[in-house]
């Protein structure tokens, strides 16, 4: 392993072990001195309603409503569309929808005003089953091949339906963001944030201010998961526009059962597959995938993208034929969390291909093995794999693990005791970066490094660290090349008032794009050094010239540069009894490229993929026949815990990527994609096979087993 | 009830507020207790957890008349002492600490495992963690660095 | 201080509770989450006398102030007790959660009213005027309420000591490993003496509320083990007959299969 792959200490461990960070509900006043008010939205109890009027309690002095006309500028929430309200423009969309935010010094009679004002709605007929949605907000189309002549000489055809449910990120800081208004009239926004320069654009916007009239800093962040990607812009101009009113500091931190019931979620998907097999191989798929996007569009489009984009899985598919739509319900909007899209679609093409396998009697293993893609394949928009496919050598390496090939076929003969045992795998990729041309025509990233007189080096980016590590990486990889200490570089929370746009921290773009940059940066500054003075470099992002151009319209094209490679299994034992089901062991092989920190980059394999065994089993959260999310709280919304997988192993296959820092490839949302897949595939594999039991959708819980089980008897 | 006595890591305390005042709330906001953090309020994820008469509570769970006459430790005083240290260094060489929201909670709960049981198996820290909730590490990196600590910080506890 | 009482002992106690209006407060684990505005708690956690485990000839008597981390540590606690408080939440819950807390709250999912319950368990009640022992059956009347009398106060859990001596079953299902509340469960203690049954007690959650079906078990006693494994299904159908479950967390389906699977499961231990 290569020298920078050497985990060292994070520069954020002492203030985080020690108590001493400063999340955004820490500060007891601004760092000026002043009080801090606090605001709590005015959440709508309908799922679809017209606003008749809003009756507030008498408000003490120093307590204020805030609601859509006190904004300045826009009543938009930029984000992919301009459809997100800020405040609730008289029509609500969604149950919890921010009619308005009751802003005062104390929380307790905060609260008490919140509780005493009473709306006063039109009820309308809600839309809330993504069959009947006939609202898209985002529809695409495309494919290769020729699907007519594929089906009509198909040996057989397969048809079968995929659900999947919501998948709260369930970061340990709820939601939280802080606006205060400095005295030259620029209005300051900080917080728990993934993405600055979003909340900067956001908020920008709302206060109706050119983009001096603001500036955003990322406070230290209690997890994002994608959860901070887009709704801290929300919050963001929600506490700017309350402060604006105020003339004084704001600041709203959600309570859980809030962050669990009003905050964007994984996608509920349904896909539909059909299949054409011919001589024992896959010879076309024809998938239709819908997204329920609910009652504004936020950030579905890219995030429907990235699914449909995953639908044919790691395989070599002739002919494709690929629909997708994002339907509008009137539910909480859904948004970006780890995977983006791609869990889904890898769910339902892996079970597909197990189910394949299954009826045509080989071991589905080795049926989707004989179906990987290679190096030099076209990817399902007729893009290309430019660089090997690891994925056999990765098969090898979790079978060794966990004796999968062999467990895999033990469990798959009859089994009749209370407890029994099945072995899923999976394969999956995860394209590396935006997706398409997003990096090149939109985000066009800089990232800067400034040497002071001292001889330190600070990193200028916008890529805030959220528990990934970027402020050890980014420090690494400058340290490194300019062969100087680490405690010499450092890298602060992003304030967009002093660093350039990088981008955002989604995608598993920041090491792999803004690491290059800074990389690069390095170097220059390297050459240029002089000792003594304060020296500036900085570095643009340029696409690889090996990409096929990507073109949207007809999602054409490479839609990644490269990909990260993951390989999953998971071995259960089912008690029939109870249909509690115990993961007695999950194993992944994941390559992200050169971990630039192995310690750093372990950690996000094996908490992602509890994440992912997490969606696969007990993260159930629906919504009840009104459109409310019932499972608001961490008592009713489940996540592992530490004795929920302990025997939970990850290992680095490591296939450097030319363009990524000393061969990195995007790494954080790899290792969820396939852990539902694997776990689903094992607890079907337990209960006797597709043939007895065809499991077609996750979270698959104990109450789903014993459900399944009770057919039997009927 | 005329005030509540206690002792907020080794300083004896009175708190003259309501005795049905969370205690959570009353150490961020009246002490300036910032590790303790607030999760869910419901007891349901440990990232409030302190240590009462050095056993492990979560302190959403408390109310301030049930503290009086005991003693309360946060991560502003654990962090003096040398089992801290051990610790801090233990998770520091697995990089054990993600987004850090949990961790002072964790760290409590890893103290209170090992104050117990100075030689726990890895079975046993991981009960002992159980009430604490962490969304980053898939929880090895900390079960493994209190394991470690453990080792190495052999006769500290 | 304006609003709460800390009594140093149990009579201090029932005297405050006699004349003012105060919500008892053990370990504060339940209470504090419903968190009632204006509480004015009556504070037990550090009444000695209700925070001792001790026997007599007939029971073993925990103190309802005392915690589930002080019962798991103790050698006079019955196994069956142990095991359902040491999967209740996870440690620092157990580190502050009470017996008096458990039961005296009303929860039909309280892990140690179960056993409690399967063992004949009974509650001793004190107040001003005096005092009175009930069974766990007539204290739990149905979820969210009890029969506890305005001016009395939880003072023991007892449990009687041949129930403790006897072999037990026992098994929770939670939604995961920790932090788990009891979704199904379900507790018995019997007794088989030369392959004849001569008591046997079965109580579970799942119903909304906690209920011996004692006509039940009573058509077991006397039975041969064999006679009631030879005719498991018509015997799991006694219980399951009389039992209505309820939908929440779980669906009242999953609840009946699985409650079903258990009592076969225990009856074919015996």
């Amino acid at each position: 392993m290569r020298e920078i792959c050497k985990s060292v200490k994070k520069k954020d461990h002492d203030p985080k072990i020690e108590g001493r960070s400063v999340y955004v509900a820490d500060y007891n006043t601004t760092a000026d001195g002043r009080e801090i008010l606090c605001g709590k939205l005015l959440h709508s109890t309908l799922a679809k309603a017209e606003v008749k009027a809003i009756r507030l309690p008498e408000m003490p002095e120093g307590y204020l409503y805030v609601d859509a006309s006190d904004i300045p500028g826009d009543n938009n929430v930029n984000i992919v569309l301009d459809d997100t309200p800020v405040f609730c423009r008289g029509v609500v969309e969604y149950i919890g929808e921010p009619i308005g935010m009751i802003v005062g010094p104390d929380e307790k009679v905060v609260d008490r005003l919140l509780k005493e004002t009473v709306v006063e709605y039109n009820e309308l007929e809600p839309v809330l089953d993504i069959r009947k949605g006939t609202e898209f907000f985002f529809s695409y189309e495309f494919g290769h091949g020729d699907m007519e002549k594929a089906f009509a000489e198909a040996d057989k055809v397969y048809e079968e339906e995929f659900e999947t449910g919501y998948q709260d990120q369930a970061y340990l800081e709820p939601q939280g963001m802080m606006a205060e208004p400095e005295a030259n009239g620029r209005m300051f926004v900080h917080g728990s944030l993934q993405c600055a320069y979003y909340v900067h654009g956001a908020v920008a916007r709302a206060l109706g201010v050119g983009p001096d009239g603001v500036h955003v800093l990322q406070d230290v962040t209690g997890g994002g998961f994608g959860g901070k990607e887009d709704f801290p812009s929300n919050i963001g101009c929600q506490v700017a526009v309350a402060a604006k009113k105020a003339g004084k500091p704001v600041r709203c931190v959600f309570g859980r059962r809030e962050d669990l019931e009003f905050t964007p979620k994984r996608h509920p998907a349904l896909c539909k597959y059909k299949v054409a097999v011919k001589d024992g191989r896959v010879t076309a798929v024809d998938a239709d995938v819908l997204f329920n996007a609910g009652g504004y569009s936020t950030l579905s489009a890219v995030v429907l993208q990235r699914g449909i984009i995953a639908a044919t899985g790691v395989y070599d598919i002739p002919n494709v034929h690929v629909t997708g739509k994002a339907v509008k319900t009137n539910t909480n909007p859904c948004g970006a969390y780890r995977g983006f899209g791609a869990p889904q679609t890898f769910f339902a093409m892996e079970m597909m291909m197990s189910h394949i396998a299954q009826d045509l009697g080989e071991d589905t293993i080795a049926f989707k093995e004989r179906h990987f893609v290679k190096k030099g394949d076209t990817t399902s928009t007729n893009g290309k794999y430019h660089f090997p496919v690891p994925l056999p050598a990765m098969v090898d390496e979790i079978d060794a693990l966990s004796e999968m090939k062999k467990k895999h076929r033990e469990y798959a003969k009859p089994q009749t005791g209370r407890y029994r045992r099945g072995m899923g795998f999976s394969a999956i990729f995860h394209g590396a970066g935006f997706t398409g041309s997003g990096e090149r025509d939109l985000i066009k990233a800089t990232a800067k490094l400034r040497k002071y007189p001292d001889g330190t080096v600070e990193v200028l980016a916008s890529n805030g660290d959220i528990g990934q590590g970027v402020r050890t990486t980014f420090p690494k990889i400058v340290a490194h090349e300019l062969n100087i200490p680490l405690e010499k570089v450092y890298y602060s929370h992003p304030d967009t008032a002093r660093v350039p746009d990088s981008g955002p921290t989604v995608a598993s773009r920041s090491l792999m794009v803004v690491g290059e940059l800074l990389r690069k940066a390095a170097i220059k500054l390297r050459d240029i050094w002089v000792e003594g003075e304060e020296q500036e470099v900085e570095e643009h992002y340029k696409e690889p010239d090996f990409m096929i151009p990507f073109y949207l319209d007809r999602f054409e094209g490479d839609a990644y540069p490269t990909y990260a490679w993951a390989t999953n299994a998971v071995e259960v034992e089912v008690d029939t009894y109870t249909g509690m089901t115990k993961i007695v062991g999950a194993y992944g092989s994941f390559d992200v490229g050169t971990p630039v920190d192995y310690n750093i980059v372990v950690g996000q394999m094996e908490g992602g993929f509890l994440q992912g065994l997490g969606y696969a089993s007990i993260e159930k959260m629906n919504y009840d026949g009104k459109g409310r999310i019932r499972n608001n709280s961490y008592t009713d919304y489940l996540i592992p815990t530490a004795m929920d997988v302990p025997n939970l192993k990850a290992v680095m296959h490591v296939e450097e990527y030319p363009d990524g820092p000393y061969g990195a490839k995007g790494a954080g949302e790899l290792p969820l994609v396939g852990a539902a897949p694997a776990y689903i595939e094992a607890v079907e594999q337990a209960l006797g096979g597709a043939a007895a039991h065809k499991l077609n959708f996750a979270p698959f819980n104990a109450e789903d087993v014993i459900a399944e089980l009770s057919k039997e008897v009927q | 009830m005329n005030e509540i006595r206690f002792t907020l890591n080794r300083k004896e305390t009175t708190y003259a507020g309501s005795a049905a005042d969370r205690l959570l709330e009353v150490l961020r906001d009246s002490y300036d207790m910032k590790s303790v953090k607030c999760g869910c309020k419901e007891g349901e994820c440990g990232a409030c957890a302190v240590l009462i008469d050095g056993v492990l509570i979560n302190s959403c769970c408390v109310a301030m008349g049930a503290v009086d006459g005991h003693e309360i430790m946060t991560v502003e005083g654990f962090r003096e002492t040398e089992q801290f240290a051990a610790l801090s260094k233990a998770f520091a060489e697995l990089s054990a600490v993600q987004c850090g929201f949990c961790i002072p909670g964790m760290i409590l709960a890893a103290q209170s495992v090992l104050s117990k049981n100075a030689h726990p198996t890895e079975d046993e820290v991981r009960e002992g963690l159980s009430g604490n909730i962490c969304r980053c590490t898939g929880y090895n990196a900390i079960v493994n660095a209190v394991l470690n600590a453990a080792k190495e910080g052999d006769g500290l506890w | 201080m304006v609003n709460g009482y800390k009594p140093a002992t149990l009579r201090e106690a029932v005297d405050i509770r006699s004349r003012e209006s105060v919500i008892p407060y053990a370990g504060g684990t339940d209470l504090m989450v419903q968190n009632k505005a204006n509480a004015v708690y009556l504070f037990l956690n550090d009444i000695d006398e209700i925070r001792q485990i001790a026997d007599d000839s007939e029971y073993i008597r925990i103190g309802a102030a005392v915690t589930f981390t002080e019962a798991l540590a103790s050698d006079l606690v019955p196994q069956l007790m142990k095991e359902a408080v040491s999967k209740i939440a996870a440690p620092a819950i157990r580190n502050a959660g009470t017996f008096g807390g458990n039961i005296g709250n009303g929860s039909d999912k309280a892990d140690s009213v179960l056993a409690g319950f399967a063992m004949d368990g009974r509650v001793r009640l004190v107040s001003a005027g005096g005092e009175r022992v009930i069974p766990f059956d007539d204290f739990c009347v149905r979820r969210g309420v009890t029969n506890i009398k305005d001016d009395e106060l939880i003072a023991e859990i007892l449990l009687p000591k041949d129930k403790c001596a006897m072999p037990y079953y026992y098994h929770k299902v939670g939604g995961r490993n920790a932090l788990a509340i009891s979704r199904v469960a379900l507790a018995g203690v019997y007794d088989v003496q030369d392959g004849v049954i001569s008591y046997i007690s079965l109580t579970v959650i799942g119903e909304g509320k906690f209920t011996r079906y004692r006509d039940v078990e009573a058509e077991l006693i006397g039975k041969t083990v064999e006679e009631v494994q030879a005719h498991i299904d018509d015997y799991v159908r006694l219980f399951i007959d009389r039992m209505t479950f309820t939908r929440g967390r779980v669906s009242a389906e999953y609840r009946k299969t699985v409650i079903g699977n258990l009592i076969r499961d225990y009856l074919m231990t015996l």
